[in-house]
């Protein structure tokens, strides 16, 4: 509880600056109350931040359209409280953080449900499951088929991630390097700069489906996680319909027919 | 009642002046300063970052500066005098390397270098240091080209002229005659290239950083993560600052001595 309040402070402390030195006063109050009724940063959609690309979650189709299964789910919420989705590009280090900023109503980021990041924001119903899993070169397939393996090699994660977090407690022997966006330690892996990229299974599997040279060598499948849509802490209102809206989406069948679209067919 | 232009003038410093102390005062009243200091400058968490911020983080940043400097001002004299010189294909080239490398984002540049040159030629870099170091040495060499360029052409031509009547020939003439005042002439703007340096360091990290190689904007970026307070970028920034101030007053140090010395 003690960080959470420094993180509030934190970025109560920041609009405060902007307000007094742009001199206007609309930067925190926008976000919704606790437990009232429904307030979106913007009339009529729901703002939605999102680190993107992440395929095959979050990303944008050739003509613009958001995308991915986050985006579909959210895109079914929206609509079914006479919303617009808005998508709102974000770093995912402190994405979580992002609504109590004022920056957007919800984050959608493939986002796993942890203990840290709950004290600071609340957490939907989780809606997906995923596992770490580790992309190599093709070459490397059969070699790095552990964590073990990869003693005294380098891997690549994603700063603020649960991959992250997975790579620095159990690859001690590895050297950890860090990237601000899922592409670059793609790109880091094909240029040879790092020998594994350490995060979720679907995004390495898509990444390996479709450029045809990396390999998904292990799935760590003895440690779930669950993703969850995260809002500003104590805002019940949209937090209920959220839930409402997952819950829909099971009943309803669509949430399959969106599963099927990005992992199965 | 008429006023005098004089007396306008002084009336209208005097409500600038009064503008700006109630501004001040309002800003002062509205911060609550407890809250932004307890924010962005709590003391534990500053005293939490030494001395990893200089041994570790302040350490690279001056290492990538450095590197890029040397390799900037190096290549950046051998731009300029292509630039200069007589040979027609030299100054074109020169020339697109000079617009290729000024014109397009150093992101954009380091991302390409840094990744791409290995995809392309599956040569890799030999140390993360130069990973991002050589870039940023390129586009830096494109400013200063342009910038000694200036400086060489600053120096009256009757020295070159001078030196060639004496025997010299053209290379020696332009190494111990003109490349030397040239340099006098362009220490400040060098300088001033010098500290954008420090800062654009900060860009590397999109490539990429290992404990070890993590630069100052970094490790303040990352702090403000774990500590989940603002104060580790308030304490990078104040660094920074630490490590450019100097280098600015020794330029205006500079610029007084020359002008002193010059007329």
């Amino acid at each position: 509880m003690a960080r959470n309040t420094r993180v509030l402070a934190a970025l109560a402390a920041l609009s405060l600056v902007v307000a007094a030195c742009g001199g206007s006063s609309d930067s925190s109050d926008t976000t919704a109350a606790a437990g009232g009724s429904l307030e979106l940063v913007k009339d009529g959609s729901l703002t939605v931040c999102s680190d993107a690309p992440y395929e095959p979650f979050e990303f944008q189709a050739e003509d613009g359209t958001w995308t991915g299964f986050d985006m579909d789910v959210m895109r079914k919420i929206a609509e079914a409280n006479d919303l617009e989705l808005e998508v709102t590009v974000q770093p995912f280090d402190g994405i979580w953080l992002a609504p109590a900023a004022g920056k957007c109503d919800v984050v959608a980021s493939s986002m796993t449900i942890t203990e840290e990041r709950t004290q600071a924001a609340d957490f939907t119903d989780s809606y997906f499951d995923a596992f770490q899993s580790l992309l190599v070169r093709k070459a490397d397939a059969e070699t790095y088929t552990s964590l073990e393996s990869l003693a005294g090699k380098t891997i690549a994660v994603q700063t603020g991630t649960t991959g992250e977090t997975y790579a620095n407690e159990n690859a001690k022997d590895s050297k950890i390097q860090s990237f601000d966006e899922a592409s670059a330690m793609f790109l880091a892996l094909e240029s040879g700069q790092v020998d594994a990229v350490l995060q979720d299974y679907l995004i390495n599997k898509e990444r390996a489906d479709k450029q045809g040279t990396s390999a998904v060598s292990v799935k760590f499948e003895e440690t779930p996680e669950q993703y969850g849509f995260a809002v500003e802490k104590g805002n019940t209102a949209l937090l209920q319909i959220l839930n409402k809206g997952i819950q829909d989406l099971r009943d309803s069948g669509d949430y399959d027919t969106i599963y099927n679209k990005y992992f199965i067919g | 009642m008429a006023l005098s232009k004089r007396q306008r003038a002084k009336y209208t410093r005097y409500a600038i002046y009064v503008l700006s102390v109630v501004a001040i005062v309002a800003m002062a009243l509205l911060v609550d300063w407890t809250r932004l200091s307890n924010a962005m400058f709590k003391w534990e968490i500053v005293k939490k970052q030494f001395p990893d911020i200089l041994t570790g983080a302040a350490k690279n940043t001056v290492i990538f500066t450095i590197l890029g400097f040397a390799g900037g001002l190096s290549f950046g004299l051998l731009f300029a005098l292509m630039r200069l010189s007589t040979i027609r294909p030299y100054r074109w080239l020169a020339a697109t390397y000079i617009e290729i490398f000024r014109g397009i984002p150093l992101l954009v540049t380091l991302l390409a270098l840094g990744f791409g040159i290995p995809i392309a030629t599956g040569w890799n870099w030999p140390n993360p240091y130069l990973q991002g170091a050589i870039p940023l040495a390129l586009v830096a060499s494109a400013y200063m080209a342009e910038t000694i360029r200036a400086g060489i052409e600053a120096v009256p031509k009757g020295q070159m002229e001078a030196a060639r009547s004496l025997g010299m020939s053209y290379p020696r003439a332009m190494i111990t005659i003109v490349i030397p005042q040239a340099l006098r002439i362009i220490i400040p703007p060098l300088t001033n290239e010098f500290v954008l340096l420090i800062k654009d360091t900060s860009l590397i990290s999109v490539l990429g950083v290992t404990q070890a190689t993590k630069d100052l904007a970094r490790f303040g970026r990352d702090g403000v993560n774990s500590t989940a307070n603002a104060t580790p970028l308030i304490v990078a920034g104040l660094v920074y600052l630490a490590m450019t101030l100097p280098l600015t007053q020794l330029v205006a140090y500079m610029e007084r001595r020359a002008k002193a010395a010059g007329k």
